[in-house]
């Protein structure tokens, strides 16, 4: 049965990783819901934020794949209580008078966006959040015109710091492991059980 | 062009010889230091330990070939005739010489060229280091002449690959690439080099150190105690063992390893295809071959042991055939040194993440003595049967023509069993898998993984090189031979003695077969109108000659095998016989069929 998972990878910063990353996808015919990359608060590593719908079967052999690239530094999936996500999302939306503006206001209030942005006939609102609630808030929005709308791929923290950390622990400032524990953190859920 | 790396300044220093007036010469040698790209590209081999480069020159790698020309002592470059028999030679070479094979190319076409070969590398974990032109950093991605998107084109079919565009990287580069290439599972690396790279001068002086590690890749390589324990657990309790022995035993050079712990635990040895010779054909506890071509006995007994133990092999489909009847009822204990393959296709009791070696030492030391008599009786029982329905009748000829498996068993027979055999893929590639002996291990190369028609001819003259005192036999299939015929020149050229059997049944054998049993006999674009090979072989200054009846055989063979000089045997095999057994695709290994 498909589920969906929420991937997370740290790399090197190196060229071409994304790619080789995103070829263990298209080889299998998935398509990636949502991806994110970006730089870490360590210098030189990278963090993905991957979102597919996978057979919870083979998703363990998919990680797998990932893992062994060269440069990946570890990789993990979750599923969606596991984490704690979000997307932003922007809003043009079109305000041809003060009432509607007032009322675009209010909408935003109510969702606990922010204005970022105000010119005459438009203004931008900002919103973290689920897709759900990402998605809803454009629906009360469109009947004011909604002039250009972008929303993120998901970013997510683990919420089980133990777990957490077991992958993250030897990552220094220079992302290197030490030798002994490398082998025992390329998948620290091996230890709970010999058999997958 | 005068050279001097640090080290080899102080090693001139060093020298007892060395004279005080000779110093000027040298701190004037020492100011040379500063080398271009392409220099260093081959300064970084020569450091590598590498010898032999097979490649094909074109316009975007001239730089290196120049500074190629000034080493030509040092570096044995062959130059092939098709840069797809570069890396096929490079793979026969890396397996022999145990360490990686190097190609040559240069940009577009070149590098496009090698793509099989690599791919081909790339499914039989062979090392092989490919450098590949590239054109000037400003015309990438603006279509230039012979520019192709390497990269991309390699990413899927390598272990890694590297584009440099900038001369201060490539020491770094190249050592990084050969420990990517032999360590861990081993795979081919691609290492593209812009032209204004190899023509820039390095902007520090050019220094090399072989790495033994490098960030963001660890290979496995010690078990773990917990797995280990587990495994030894089930083989002490284990009625009908039953051990898979594969490519990994011979990557991880562990075959008296591997007779050891199988002579302590009595458990009965099959191999996979590329396993063949990592364990002596004649041992006791060896059964034979697994796969849907392989013995009668490994395969439908795999569905009665209870604890399979595999070791560097990879449960390929061709071994395991439906999955859904494989092995259901046994424990299976998976040593791999690639995380991925454990449970990829059959799930694992207990996956041991190790060097086979490594993993093999500990468990020879836990295991209990035993033995497995009446288990073993049962492979025998199973043998006579095929011997009986298959085996008798592929050694003798029924009609005029001979049966390949007759050539084989007196080849196998004539050499001892000691000669490397390269198998190109088809039917031939089945018999030669099936009756050579092998009394020496490293004598077995095929393409397994990929089954690259045209793999054996270059891939036995890399063999030949890699391991010059051993004899190397490529058998070849009519259909194989005309994809990599041209390779013949490169082999006349070195000089090489490479002797070929050429299987000739004027068909595209194993398709054939196919088409005749499970497409009704309608022989779809399967029979070949062939050259006479004799002529072609004499034009490239390679003598041989043809094979037409059963009795000239041995005398033919004999003939191949005592010639100095590289040899050509046609022989003419029966037209329309069939290698069995055979597990149907999409059958189980228990519904082997014998006939």
């Amino acid at each position: 049965m498909k589920r969906r998972y929420t991937i997370i990878v740290f790399t090197e910063n190196n060229f071409g990783l994304l790619n080789r990353i995103t070829i263990i996808f298209s080889r299998r015919r998935t398509n990636i819901e949502s991806l994110t990359v970006s730089d870490t608060e360590r210098k030189g590593i990278s963090r993905f934020t991957i979102v597919v719908d996978y057979d919870e079967n083979k998703i363990q052999k998919l990680i797998q794949q990932i893992r062994k690239i060269i440069g990946v530094l570890f990789v993990f999936h979750n599923e969606d209580e596991q984490v704690f996500y979000g997307q932003i999302a922007y809003y043009k939306v079109a305000t041809q008078n003060f009432a509607a503006r007032e009322e675009v206001m209010a909408v935003a209030h109510r969702h606990q966006a922010k204005v970022v942005y105000s010119v005459d006939d438009y203004i931008i609102i900002e919103k973290t959040g689920k897709k759900e609630d990402i998605i809803t808030m454009l629906h009360l929005l469109e009947p004011h015109g909604i002039l250009e709308f972008v929303k993120s791929g998901r970013i997510a923290l683990v919420k089980d710091q133990y777990r957490f950390s077991q992958y993250a622990k030897n990552i220094g400032p220079e992302g290197w492991y030490s030798d002994e524990e490398f082998h025992e953190l390329k998948d620290p859920e091996r230890t709970t059980g010999v058999s997958y | 062009m005068a050279l001097v790396t640090e080290k080899t300044v102080k090693k001139l220093y060093d020298h007892p010889l060395h004279h005080a007036h000779e110093a000027e010469n040298i701190l004037t040698k020492e100011t040379d230091q500063v080398v271009n790209g392409s220099e260093a590209v081959i300064l970084s081999l020569i450091e590598e330990g590498v010898d032999t480069i097979f490649g094909y020159p074109g316009g975007a790698i001239m730089p290196i070939y120049d500074a190629l020309f000034h080493h030509r002592d040092q570096l044995n470059h062959v130059l092939v005739r098709h840069e797809q028999g570069a890396t096929h030679a490079a793979e026969g070479y890396a397996q022999m010489a145990k360490k990686p094979g190097v190609c040559f190319a240069t940009s577009g076409p070149g590098a496009t060229n090698l793509i099989t070969g690599i791919a081909d590398a790339m499914l039989d974990s062979v090392p092989i280091v490919c450098i590949t032109g590239q054109v000037a950093e400003p015309y990438l991605g603006t279509d230039a002449f012979q520019e192709t998107d390497v990269m991309s084109l390699a990413m899927p079919i390598t272990k890694w690959c590297y584009q440099v565009a900038n001369p201060d990287e490539i020491p770094y580069i190249i050592a990084k690439a050969f420990f990517i290439a032999r360590s861990g599972r081993p795979g081919p690396v691609l290492i593209d080099i812009t032209k204004d790279a190899q023509f820039k001068e390095m902007s520090i002086p050019f220094t090399y150190e072989k790495r033994k590690q490098i960030k963001g890749y660890k290979p496995a390589h010690a078990p773990r105690e917990k797995d280990i324990s587990n495994a030894v657990e089930l083989l002490n309790s284990a009625q009908r063992p039953f051990l898979f022995a594969g490519h990994g035993i011979l990557l991880s050079e562990a075959q008296e390893e591997l007779k050891t712990f199988v002579e302590k635990t009595g458990i009965p040895v099959a191999s996979t295809l590329l396993g063949l010779s990592a364990f002596p054909s004649e041992h006791p506890l060896y059964v034979g071959m697994l796969g849907m071509h392989g013995n009668y006995g490994p395969n439908v007994l795999t569905n009665q042991a209870d604890v399979i133990v595999a070791v560097g092999m990879r449960f390929d489909d061709r071994v395991t055939g439906n999955l859904e009847r494989y092995a259901k009822q046994a424990k299976v204990i998976h040593i791999d040194i690639d995380h991925a393959e454990i449970s990829k296709n059959v799930p694992a009791t207990v996956g041991i993440i190790a060097d086979a070696k490594a993993a093999l030492v500990e468990l020879t030391k836990q295991v209990e003595t035993r033995k497995h008599d009446a288990w073993l009786a049962e492979f025998e029982k199973c043998y006579e049967e095929e011997y009986q329905k298959v085996i008798q009748h592929d050694f003798t000829a029924e009609a005029e023509r001979i049966k390949m498996g007759e050539v084989i068993r007196l080849l196998s027979e004539k050499t001892n069993g000691e000669g490397v055999i390269v198998a190109d893929v088809g039917q031939h590639q089945m018999a030669s898998a099936r009756y050579s002996k092998f009394n020496r291990t490293d004598s077995w190369l095929t393409s397994g993984g990929l089954g690259t028609m045209g793999y054996a001819l270059p891939s036995a003259l890399g063999a030949k090189m890699g391991a010059p005192d051993r004899d190397v036999y490529a058998i070849i299939g009519d259909g194989c031979f005309q994809m990599t015929i041209q390779e013949l020149g490169t082999i006349a050229q070195t000089g090489q003695p490479v002797k070929i059997i050429i299987m000739n049944n004027n068909y595209l054998g194993m398709v054939r077969q196919w088409q005749q049993l499970f497409f009704d006999t309608r022989y779809s674009f399967v029979e070949l109108a062939n050259p006479d090979f004799i002529t072609i072989a004499k034009g490239f200054g390679i003598e041989g000659h043809q094979c037409n009846h059963a009795d000239d055989l041995a005398a033919s063979i004999d003939k191949l095998i005592n010639s100095e000089q590289s040899y050509l045997l046609e022989v003419m095999v029966e037209k329309e016989a069939n290698v069995f057994p055979m597990v149907p695709s999409g059958a189980g290994v228990d519904q082997i069929r014998l006939e």
